[in-house]
Parts: structure tokens; sequence; C-alpha cells
């Protein structure tokens, strides 16, 4: 359909102003983040699969420009030029279009996106205080029986720093966290000691005895050093294949518990005990504490955990976020439909330029989603 | 009836495999107008007609539903229509115009084997040097569907209208996805292929839009190449 008629434009915007009015009067300043951004900032940030999903175009000089994907990155943008100190307390509020190509029913290729990002002293009642402002607005809205979702990646990080193992096969397991079959077989990989298989370079690796093989086999091949990567870049990751090959494998234990960690599912008032079960080392105890913590700042904020799910595997495709994560939907007559997620995201703001890091939280509603839920 | 639109690429190697192809099966090739003309009619066969097209055009006008069937790259056909989608299949792999598209990285990557290392070394990239490795194509799509296939993200695609195996040298890119029939050129370039970076073996092929895959005169067209074809 091109375009909204008089009657379904009236019925989002009378939507989105009860949304706006909540947030607005818990003390989020309303902005308007540019809409034309550089593409640079989303891409390099996000990946191709972003990139393939983004209006992307040049201005008269050459330069890559995009229409917004998403407001976040707007919004830190518009942060760090407008506030004197990027560490100081800062609280926004947006509503506006987002582009882009669809990929999935009920996303058309312009949206608009109503949302919160809270900037500096975020606790974790902060993270209380997202959530119930996300749901009230829902609800200011008409939408009935939401259903919440709950993550937590810091759980995860806690736990696999804990855990004895080479820091090479943490970063990897870390890294694969979003994509499950591919962190099943690293992990599948690591219990089996190093991968037996024999590839291209392991005749290089069986020569590696320090980091001048590379060197030395870069000259007698009479290959020349081209791609942008240095040669410490390269010798350090074959000097990790070689450690590899000596290193003990993973004990089985230590993978039940990531597996265990990981199968957690359940009502959230639940999850404590069965976070406690899986183990009781130094940084993951500090991480349940945090949890449980949580869940007492949402009965504060008036909200019942009970009715919340917990997955320890929830987060899987949102890259950016750091810690707390949450997803909300709503039931349409196709099934369950994501309306609004948010979630802490403390490593965006010095990522893109901020002199620290700035702890963040923030949320974001679709609302065209939530109209065609509420319809 | 209404005429079938059968396209045939308009110049080079597979112009030429294409006409010799026809005429062994028996059907003469014309080309309506001058010699350069963009018309044509297959004799021998009724209510066909011959478009001259290029072999990238020839695969999206298929996509477009322009044409009723062609011939063209196995490479350019998928780049151009993703395999869910049904609107033109292959209906005869034609034994010429053999090439490989391959993912393939500068040689003095001692490190880098197979996709899976492609991925860590993206992640340690982008920590070191704050961008994201640079793949250097002309097969946008063919290259989103392999790596998002083999978990490898965080990557960023140049794209690439010719010589894409000299961006690396010439640092625009890190790496590159291209085509490749002996592996000279790569080697030439300093460029190894990955041990499990095959993304597609192809060839030229006879392509024909859905709704017309069971018509009597494409029917007749694939029955007599596929005598020829071995």
């Amino acid at each position: 359909m091109a375009g909204k008629s008089p009657a379904e434009r009236q019925a989002l915007e009378r939507q989105n102003a009860a949304i706006m009015a909540v947030f607005e009067r818990a003390g989020f300043d309303q902005i308007a983040p540019d809409i034309i951004q550089p593409a640079d900032i989303f891409l390099e940030r996000s990946g191709e699969d972003i990139r393939a999903r983004t209006f992307v175009f040049n201005d008269p000089a050459g330069q890559e420009l995009c229409l917004r994907p998403d407001l976040t990155v707007p919004a830190c943008r518009y942060h760090l030029s407008h506030a004197e100190n990027s560490a100081a307390e800062a609280k926004y509020c947006y509503l506006g279009p987002a582009f882009r190509f669809p990929d999935e029913k009920l996303s058309p290729q312009e949206f608009n996106q109503a949302g919160l990002e809270w900037f500096g002293a975020v606790d974790i009642s902060a993270e209380a205080r997202i959530l119930k402002l996300a749901i009230s607005a829902l609800e200011a809205a008409g939408a009935t029986g939401l259903k919440v979702t709950l993550g937590d990646i810091g759980l995860f990080t806690a736990l696999l720093n804990d855990i004895e193992m080479p820091d090479r096969w943490r970063r990897r397991l870390r890294h694969q966290f979003w994509r499950p079959q591919a962190f099943q077989n690293l992990l599948a990989t690591f219990a089996a000691g190093h991968s037996q298989k024999r590839t291209s370079i392991s005749p290089i690796i069986d020569e590696f005895k320090n980091g001048d093989a590379t060197t030395t086999w870069l000259d007698q091949n009479n290959i020349a050093l081209q791609g942008n990567r240095t040669l410490a870049e390269i010798s350090s990751r074959l000097a990790e294949k070689f450690a590899d090959r000596s290193q003990k494998p993973l004990d089985g234990m230590k993978r039940q518990t990531i597996e265990n960690y990981l199968n957690i599912e359940g009502a959230a008032t639940d999850v404590p005990l069965l976070l406690e079960a899986i183990s009781t080392t130094q940084q993951y105890s500090v991480a349940c504490a945090s949890f449980a913590k949580r869940l007492e700042f949402f009965e504060d904020a008036g909200l019942n955990p009970r009715r919340f799910k917990f997955s320890a595997n929830f987060g899987r495709e949102l890259e950016y976020y750091t810690g707390f994560v949450f997803q909300i939907e709503a039931n349409s007559a196709h099934g369950p439909v994501a309306i609004a997620g948010g979630g802490r995201y403390d490593e965006l703001l010095s990522d893109l330029g901020a002199a620290q890091k700035v702890p963040a939280i923030g949320c974001a509603i679709h609302t065209e989603r939530l109209a065609a839920v509420l319809a | 009836m209404k005429p079938l639109t059968l396209a045939i690429p308009s110049k080079g190697r597979l112009m030429e495999s294409a006409q010799e192809l026809f005429e062994k099966a028996g059907y003469k090739i014309e080309r309506l107008g001058t010699d350069r003309g963009y018309r044509g009619a297959l004799v021998g066969l009724d209510n066909v007609e011959v478009a001259f097209l290029s072999a990238s055009e020839i695969a999206a006008n298929l996509k477009d539903g322009k044409i009723d069937a062609g011939i063209t790259g196995e490479d350019l056909l998928r780049e151009a229509i993703a395999p869910d989608n049904q609107i033109a299949d292959v209906a005869l792999r034609l034994n010429f115009g053999p090439a490989n598209v391959v993912v393939a990285v500068p040689e003095c990557w001692l490190d880098v084997a197979v996709m899976a290392d492609l991925d860590d070394v993206a992640e340690q990239f982008y920590q070191t040097h704050g961008r994201r490795l640079r793949v250097a194509t002309k097969y946008l799509a063919l290259t989103r569907r392999f790596f998002a296939e083999k978990g490898v993200t965080g990557y960023r695609i140049v794209e690439s209208l010719g010589a894409t195996e000299g961006a690396p040298a010439a640092g625009t890119a890190e790496l590159i996805v291209d085509i490749t029939t002996s592996g000279a050129t790569l080697l030439a370039n300093a460029l190894k292929i990955l041990d499990d970076g095959l993304i597609l073996q192809s060839c030229a092929v006879l392509a024909v839009a859905q709704h017309h895959k069971t018509d009597p005169r494409i029917v007749q067209i694939v029955t007599s190449l596929s005598r020829i074809v071995v």
C-alpha cells in the first residue's frame, strides 16, 4: 500500500502521542536525531547483514551516506555532539522514521520508531525503570497481554571468565555466542582437543616454532605482504594455532557447565535458583546476585517478574548489547509479534568516540507493528 | 500462441559456443536486420524469437519476466535470482564456460585456511584496525548468502566491476570473491583459494522461466540440446 490513509495516519499519530506522553512525563527530553547519517558509522559496526538492509547512497563528493536503519546510533551521535560532558547523565526520547529493506513479514521498509536512551548514571534500578516505561507506554497505547522475555549477556561473560581455558578460546566462544550452531561446533572442537583435520596451512603450523617462522616461510616461498594485516597479526594467530596442538582439551565438566547454563529457561523468578546450581565461582556469583537484585527492582517498579520469561540464549541476534536485554511481544492474528526491545549497551558510546566508557540503556518500539496488532 | 523469447549471449565465447550448440542440434540462429541487430529467429522451430543480450542482462531479464528462456552463466543466474525464488531455474547445464566462484585471500595470510579462520580474523581485524574486512566482488548476493551460511559476519562488500583480483594489492580490499577457471590469475596476484571457499561450480546453462517449463517449444529445445550436451 503506497502510504497511509487519513484514518491510518490519525490512528498511528494518536497511538504514538500516547507513547511519547509516557516518555516525556518520565523526564526524557524529546530529540530529533538526523535521518541522514554517515554510512560508515553503521556499517562498520554491524557488518554486511545490516548493510544489505540499509539504504546507502553517495553525496556529490562521493561520501557514503545512509538513511538510518535504527535510531540508537543517531541518538548516541546527537548526545556526543550536544552534551558538554558525554559521561554526564542524559535522558532522551524520540519518535521518527527508520528505513530498512524488508526481509520479513510485518516489516515495511519505512517505519516509525519510538524509543528511549538513558546515558550516564544507569545502574540496575534504571534497567527496571526502562522496562517499566516500555510496558507503560505500550499499555497507554492500548496494548494488552504483553509477553516479556529477558536475557543477560553479563551472566554468560562472567561464567566464561571464571572457567579456566586459554584466553583465545574464551574470545572465540564469546564471539560465537550469537550463532548457536557455530557455538556448539566450537565447543565440541575444544572438548575434542585441537582439530585433527589437516588443512592447507597444516604444513606451515608443522614448521612453526617461533614468530620468525612466518617471515622465513614468506621469504622462502617468495610471498609478498598484502591485504592490510601486519606480519605480527599473522604470526600471532599462527602461534595460537601452534599452541592449540598441545593444549589440553576442554574437560567434559566445563563443557557441561556451559551447556547447562545455556539451557536455562523459565519464569524469571525461578531462575536465581537455577543459576546458582550451575556454578559458585566468583565473577559468575556476582552476576547472579545482580540478576536477583534486578528482580527486586522489577517488583519495586510495580512489575510482576513472575510473568516474565528468562532465557539464557536470548540476545543472540542483538550484537551491541553488553548485559541485560529484553523483548516484548504482543499477540496478533498471525501469532506473537515482537513490538519492542531494548537493553544495556555500555560500549557503544565509547566506540562512537566518547572519551570514556559510558553506561547506557535504551529501548525502542516498532510503532507500525504495534498499530497492526492494535488494529 | 504468443512467441517465446529466447535470449542468447550477444558477444564473446558464450555467444560462439551457444550458436555452435544450436547448430549441432539442428537449429540455425538468424539475426534479423543488419549483422549487428539485436533480434533474431530460430530457424527450425516456429514461434520462437531470439534476443541477443549480454549474459548478465539475460539473468536480469529472466528475473524481471521480460524473457522466457535464455543462455547465461550459472554464476550470473544465481547472483540475480535467489535459490528460494521460483521465478526461473536451470533447465539444462551446458558443458561450456566452466568457471568457479571462489573466496580468495592473500597468500601471505599463512594463518587462514578455512572460512572459520576468516570469521576469527574479521573479528580481530576490527579490534585492531577499527574497521571491517573488505571483500571486493561483483557477486554481492552470492557472497552474502555464502558468508551467512558459513557463519562469517563482520565484513564489508566493496563492489568491484573489473580487475577484482587486483583489489588486495591495490589496498582497496583485503580479500575477494571472484570467478576463476585455472586459478592462474589468482596465483599471479598472490591470492589463494580457501579450502572450503568454493561458492559455486558454474558453467553455461539454459535457464527457463517457471511458467514456461512445460511449454512444448521449451521441451523440444531442451530435448534436442540435451542430446548434444554430454
